[in-house]
């Protein structure tokens, strides 16, 4: 075995190492609050989970089953509870957040179809570097 | 978990219960911070709404009952979903209690005149529970009765935008069958948290505030 090989087979396991690295955030209780007929906004929630030792940024939802899909904070400022765009939220080495009522959601707009307890809505979850994760969100009450 | 909770909430009620007979006055704030008392219940004045059945929801409607007022829109996708699902799990609980719901009404008031008709505000209410009711009146008039109960409110009209948020108090408002401006529960809200402590507060308020 030459050192090259050895180099070689190294730095492929490295780059292996890496790329599990960045499939390193996991989603759990994901779920879509059922809404009034009708409405035209809907809000998902879930528990995200970075396995990674170094920070992810999650940047950008999305899904063909809504018109748009926007991540938000429910906000309090000066005792007027409101909605906050998030560009991008940092989540940190090791670290869960939590996206729940009254504070982060996706903010689903305009439903392409009437959504009810016990459907499952596909959403794409976008991380900075590239990293794609496709969350099913179940529908519930 | 449940356990905790419903003791949480029934030591809430005892201790309410023994500031009372202590010094017959009210606590402003519990020390729980669920629900706040007002010093001296102030008796709301004239406002005219329209209920989602396009009848005529003014200061009489509040007469007679308890009322859990709410202000929200249809267009909020956290805040107000969550919130009318737990007041309905608290109106749920309330009307197996003992002396039940018959005289409390749930009303969300609408923020957001412009695009919350009575036809959608039926929808919207009546899906959390088929006794809530919804209203909406113009600006002046939201204004009379959200200034006396100092909720705050701000509509973030975009121009030509379809979405746009409104910025609106989160807490409910309790108001007796006197049409008397009571005491507030402040989020988070729980539904037990809050019909165990009305029970409470109806069972020593009752003669006194009807």
């Amino acid at each position: 075995m030459s050192w090259r090989y050895l180099v070689g087979l190294i730095l492929a396991l490295t780059a292996i190492a890496a790329a599990t690295e960045e499939a390193g955030v996991s989603i759990r209780d994901a779920w879509v609050r059922e809404a009034p007929p009708g409405a035209t906004m809907m809000a998902g929630y879930m528990v995200l989970k970075n396995n990674t030792p170094r920070s992810q940024v999650l940047v950008a939802a999305r899904s063909s089953g809504f018109g748009a899909v926007m991540i938000h904070r429910t906000v309090v400022k000066g005792g007027l509870t409101g909605m906050e765009h998030a560009p991008k939220i940092e989540l940190l080495p090791n670290a869960s957040l939590l996206f729940e009522p009254g504070g982060y959601h996706l903010m689903l707009l305009n439903p392409k179809r009437a959504l009810h307890a016990g459907d499952r809505v596909d959403i794409n979850l976008e991380f900075l570097g590239g990293l794609v994760i496709p969350v099913a969100y179940e529908v519930r009450k | 978990m449940m356990t905790t909770v419903v003791l949480a909430a029934m030591l809430g009620g005892v201790w309410l219960a023994a500031k009372y007979r202590e010094n017959g006055s009210r606590a402003v704030l519990l020390p729980d911070q669920v629900m706040t008392l007002l010093p001296e219940p102030k008796p709301l004045t004239a406002f005219a709404f329209t209920d989602h059945e396009n009848r005529v929801f003014d200061l009489s409607r509040l007469k007679g009952k308890w009322s859990f007022l709410f202000f929200g829109y249809t267009h909020c996708p956290d805040v107000c979903p969550t919130t009318l699902a737990t007041l309905a799990r608290a109106h749920e609980s309330m009307a197996k209690s003992k002396a039940g719901a018959e005289d409390v009404q749930f009303v969300f008031i609408s923020v957001d005149p412009n695009r919350d008709t009575a036809g959608k505000l039926r929808q919207y209410v009546t899906y959390f529970d088929a006794s809530f009711l919804g209203v909406a009146g113009d600006d002046a008039e939201l204004g009379k009765l959200a200034g006396q109960l100092g909720a705050v409110y701000q509509v973030e009209v975009k121009p030509g935008a379809e979405n746009y948020p409104v910025y609106h108090t989160a807490a409910v408002f309790l108001v007796d069958p006197r049409a008397r401006y009571h005491a507030v529960f402040a989020p988070p809200l729980d539904a037990e948290g809050i019909s165990k402590r009305f029970e409470v507060l109806r069972e020593l308020e009752g003669p006194r505030a009807t």
